[in-house]
């Protein structure tokens, strides 16, 4: 079952790879988005042979590999990867439906998206340690060419920048993995064979520093995400929605699935560090879109800042607030695909991103009112107003944040404060005021091109209204985890309390 | 002494392999002799011919249940096996990549192939040779070979500089090492033969003397030279520049590969009680290849100085496996030889395509290579990927084994650094594959807008072809159906008595957690 995931889109890549040079770049668009279609459908067919109430893996796939280094093909969904790969498998079809019909060698493009699809899919299926790292590592190469072949002006210094972070968080997580296992004395890399329970608590805490830094380089949290501005800004529409929907996630479920997973009592110890930093970076990210002259420059940053808030739910992991982490990364990912979709259709059709030039575009004749429409609905959702998916994940996380890190939480809800800040100023600038009547004859934006935002936005809305479909995935799986995780209650709770009745006797 | 005992003693069984190459170097010669020029035509497939009935000898030689040949001059013993099998397989592609080129530089094959072959013979006795003599003789043959094959186009200045350098170097780095052996001859009271050595040095009681440091740090500057690395690698980019390109490509793998069995037979078997002094040795040895070769590396415009400073680094990886010690690091120094073979080979055939088709190697000149040249451009990325170590190419299960070994025994220092310079090699190999897939069609190099039709018709560029799609196929496919491969270094490390012997029982993990802190 989860097989399939992985190889339609891999095939589909080899396949188009191999096709005559004299098809024309529409006709492998379609086929691509054909394959990335088949793989959702396949997806949703998952979605209803996994068994909610079971938290533990299912559908589970084995394959005995290389046993002198423990790596086996083994697959699994749970309630943490299944969103993921419903997510992944959405953005990859939007992202081939979103590109644009002149693409330059189409056949390498579409095959590198597909690649890139089928690698994430394992990372997220993947029970082994190895194979997650051979399928992490597997996007390297090809994001590095999408970024560095179809890119903005500055695409060969973005392109060489992710690659070299990229490679520097996989050496990361690759000692990691091998420090883990070894010195855990597990029999090989099987996900369910390790245990941290026989490690004295500084190995721990080594141990999952490298595997935040690791992952943290990935989500980005500051000051790890310099390679994210570049990145974002340099790459084209799709290649965007993919790196920020789907790849940023890559690095929240490594540390959702093996920091907390695997070590629950270093965990615990690191947790308040952790919340703070998500804290700084939820504030840094809105702080700095603020400063952003270039609409795409801006979200890529928002990007910086909600990924914060995924940091301080998984670090307060009571079960509210990883149920909130994982609704946060899938709404998250929605979003920014979202934006990014139209902040490509703004850009492809008045030819620039400057917050300084664009002007007006919400005049319904000659401007892009529905364009415009879709870009204040998707600026709202990010900036988490109720009925949008946005502010159900962003509420269900805070929540469960509060009790344990009141602070930290009170500052990310002062971030999404300045989140709509910058999405006014950007509606702002964009949406309203008056065209310029010299430049304003931007061609007509087809249906076709609004279709997956369209969609985009149904579901936000639709999970927005109905949350129960966005968190009953995860619920159980989450609750689970958060068992195994000695209560950082205990830690905290106690010392504000032990504040509170020191304030209260010096009165 | 009868004759039938003679026989058994003798065993000569074991060099059949040999045998085959010295009856195709042989043949080679003669065939030259009598049909002059116009034997060229064939002269190489007579010797590929013969490389590979060599290596199914070395088949049926596996297991050998009697590997002492020679009165202990020879040991056929199942290391040997793998390492004769991995010389005789990079000689056989050196010989397809290199026909088409001795020809376009207007020197003779025949004595091209015979010199080969003979360097070949001198690896191959190398990777079983254990006695002094036996491994000085077998090791000169390997280097005189060599200095005659980097000199050998001798209109090229270059090629003379080369030459010049690398025998200077090598016949001083011979000096050194035969100085070392004649100090082990000495030491041990007048034994040739390598475990009669240790059991000399041990009754002596001579134990951890200066004199046994002093042999140990000659012999492993003779070591050194050939495995190059740092800091024995000075010769290496020069004649990397300098010699034609079959050559560096037959002395990046093979005689590597011969360094590389010579370390183990000498080191496991001679200086097994100074073995915390070797390690100490070759851990310095690997951070300066490890760092020098893939930070130098980084500024090279030439591809096959790049390619030199990026085999220095190679080496400083598998020297992790030496390092380790133990049965998981010598499996993964020889799983990693062997997808070495198949990803430099690779490279090096796709630098000698373009080379052929361009006449340059300067990296810049790659650039818009794609459009014109497909099947190249797939080829020298994906080499130079799997040199890099990226999945699922076969280089990066090589490097995961190699790490996961060291990690196993250990050395979590030089595991970090070898991460940490594999992310640097990344950069400069990605360089590469920019300059060819990435650049548009008007930042195309001139030597690329003005690349002749593809045509494989020309004498040797068959051949040729052949060569890069089979190590293209088996870099890309080695990694991900490693298991044979995997079986085979394991097997060839536990059948290996003296590796056995010499070999620390591996660490208990229980023993490891409790002592951390």
């Amino acid at each position: 079952m989860i097989s399939a995931l992985i190889w339609i889109p891999i095939w589909g890549a080899a396949i188009i790879a191999l096709l005559p040079a004299k098809i024309p770049s529409n006709r492998i668009r379609l086929g691509a988005a054909l394959v990335a279609g088949i793989t959702f459908a396949w997806n949703i067919l998952i979605l209803f042979q996994f068994d909610i109430n079971n938290p533990n893996i299912q559908l589970q796939e084995y394959l005995p590999w290389n046993e002198t280094l423990g790596l086996s093909y083994k697959l699994g969904v749970d309630g943490l990867s299944i969103l993921m790969l419903l997510l992944n498998s959405l953005l990859t079809w939007i992202a081939i439906y979103s590109s644009s019909k002149e693409t330059r060698r189409p056949r390498l493009f579409y095959s590198l998206v597909l690649l890139v699809s089928g690698g994430v899919a394992g990372a997220f299926a993947a029970q082994n340690l190895l194979l997650f790292f051979l399928f992490y590592e597997l996007e390297l190469i090809p994001f590095y060419l999408l970024i560095s072949i179809w890119g903005g002006e500055k695409r060969n210094y973005a392109g060489i920048k992710f690659l070299i972070y990229t490679a520097v968080s996989g050496a990361l997580i690759l000692a990691s993995f091998l420090g883990l296992v070894w010195l855990s004395g597990s029999s090989s890399f099987d996900y369910d064979a390790i245990s941290t329970q026989t490690l004295s608590a500084t190995l721990q805490l080594i141990l999952l520093a490298g595997i935040v830094l690791g992952f943290g380089i990935k989500i980005p949290l500051i000051p790890l995400h310099t390679w994210l501005p570049d990145a974002y800004v340099e790459a084209n529409t799709p290649i965007a929605i993919l790196l920020g929907g789907v790849l940023a996630k890559l690095g929240t479920y490594g540390l959702l699935r093996f920091g907390l997973g695997l070590f629950p009592e270093a965990w615990s110890t690191l947790a308040p560090t952790l919340a703070i930093w998500g804290a700084i970076s939820a504030m840094y990210g809105a702080v700095t879109a603020i400063a952003q002259k270039d609409i795409k420059r801006m979200v890529a940053y928002s990007s910086i800042g909600h990924m914060g808030y995924i940091l301080l739910a998984a670090a307060a992991s009571t079960p509210l607030a990883l149920v909130g982490a994982v609704a946060q990364m899938f709404s998250h990912g929605i979003i920014l695909g979202i934006l990014f979709h139209l902040v490509g259709v703004v850009e492809a059709k008045v030819g620039t991103r400057e917050l300084d030039k664009l002007n007006g575009l919400m005049s319904p004749v000659r401007g892009l009112p529905v364009i415009s429409a879709l870009l204040v609905l998707g600026g709202m959702a990010s900036a988490g107003i109720p009925g949008m998916t946005g502010f159900v994940a962003e509420f269900i996380a805070f929540q469960g944040s509060f009790p344990v890190f009141p602070i930290q939480t009170i500052l990310c809800v002062v971030a999404t404060g300045l989140t709509a800040v910058y999405f006014v100023i950007l509606l702002n600038r964009t949406c309203f005021g008056k065209l310029d009547n010299d430049l304003a004859y931007y061609p007509k934006v087809f249906w076709h091109e609004k279709m997956p935002a369209f969609i985009l936005a149904g579901v936000i809305i639709f999970l927005g209204i109905q949350p129960t479909y966005l968190v009953r995935w995860s619920e159980p799986t989450t609750t689970q985890m958060v068992a195994n995780i000695p209560a950082i209650q205990k830690t905290v709770i106690p010392r504000i309390a032990m504040n509170q009745s020191t304030f209260n006797s010096e009165q | 002494m009868d004759f039938v005992n003679l026989a058994s003693q003798l065993n000569a069984g074991t060099i059949v392999p040999e045998g085959i190459v010295i009856i195709t170097f042989l043949g080679v010669l003669i065939v030259d002799l009598i049909l002059g020029r116009s034997s060229s035509r064939w002269i190489g497939y007579l010797a590929v011919a013969g490389l590979l009935s060599s290596l199914v000898a070395l088949y049926f030689q596996w297991d050998n249940s009697n590997p002492i040949s020679f009165i202990g001059a020879f040991n056929g013993d199942d290391l040997s096996i793998v390492f004769r099998g991995i010389i005789a397989l990079s000689a056989a592609i050196t010989i397809l990549m290199s026909i088409r080129y001795v020809e376009q530089s207007g020197t003779a094959l025949a004595e091209f192939v015979a010199i080969l072959l003979t360097a070949t013979l001198g690896a191959m006795f190398l990777s079983g040779a254990s006695e002094l003599v036996m491994i000085f003789i077998s090791l000169e043959t390997l280097s005189i070979s060599s200095y005659l094959l980097t000199g050998y186009t001798k209109r090229d200045p270059r090629s003379n500089e080369a030459a010049l350098k690398y025998l200077l170097i090598g016949a001083s780095s011979t000096a050194v090492f035969l100085y070392g052996v004649s100090l082990l001859y000495g030491l041990s009271g007048g034994q040739t033969e390598l475990s009669a050595i240790a059991t000399g040095i041990e009754t002596a009681n001579l134990g951890q003397s200066l004199g046994i440091v002093i042999s140990l740090v000659f012999v492993i500057a003779g070591i050194g030279f050939k495995i190059s690395a740092a800091p024995f690698h000075q010769w290496t980019p020069d004649v990397y520049e300098g010699a034609p390109t079959p050559v560096i490509a037959f002395l990046s793998v093979g005689s590597k590969a011969a360094g590389f069995a010579l370390a183990i037979r000498i080191l496991t078997t001679v200086f097994p009680l100074v073995a915390d002094e070797w390690r100490f040795v070759f851990t310095a040895l690997a951070v300066l290849s490890m760092i020098l070769g893939n930070v130098v590396a980084l500024a090279q415009t030439s591809m096959k100085r790049m390619l030199a400073y990026s085999s220095i680094a190679q080496a400083g990886f598998v020297m992790i496996g030496l390092i380790a010690g133990t049965e998981a690091g010598y499996s993964s120094m020889i799983f990693y030889l062997l997808v070495y073979l198949f990803m430099n080979l690779c490279g090096f055939t796709c630098v000698i395509l373009f080379s052929l088709r361009t006449g340059t190697d300067q990296i810049t000149e790659y650039s818009g290579l794609y459009q014109k040249d497909p099947l190249l451009t797939l080829g020298l990325s994906l080499s130079l990927l799997s040199l890099g170590g990226i999945p699922p190419l076969a280089g990066f299960f090589g490097k995961i084994y190699l790490f996961w070994a060291g990690w196993q025994a250990g050395l979590y220092g030089l595991v970090l650094l070898g991460l940490v310079t594999s992310v640097v090699s990344i950069y400069y190999y990605i360089r590469v594959v920019k300059m060819m897939v990435v650049k548009e069609p008007q930042e195309m190099s001139d030597v690329v807008k003005n690349y002749p039709p593809i045509s494989w018709n020309l004498p040797g560029l068959r051949p040729l072809q052949i060569g890069l799609v089979t190590t293209l196929i088996a870099t890309s496919i080695a990694g991900i159906l490693s298991n044979p491969l995997f079986t085979l270094a394991n097997n060839s490390v536990a059948n290996t008595r003296i590796l056995q012997e010499s070999m620390a029982p591996s660490p208990q993990v229980s023993v490891v957690t409790s002592k951390l802190p």
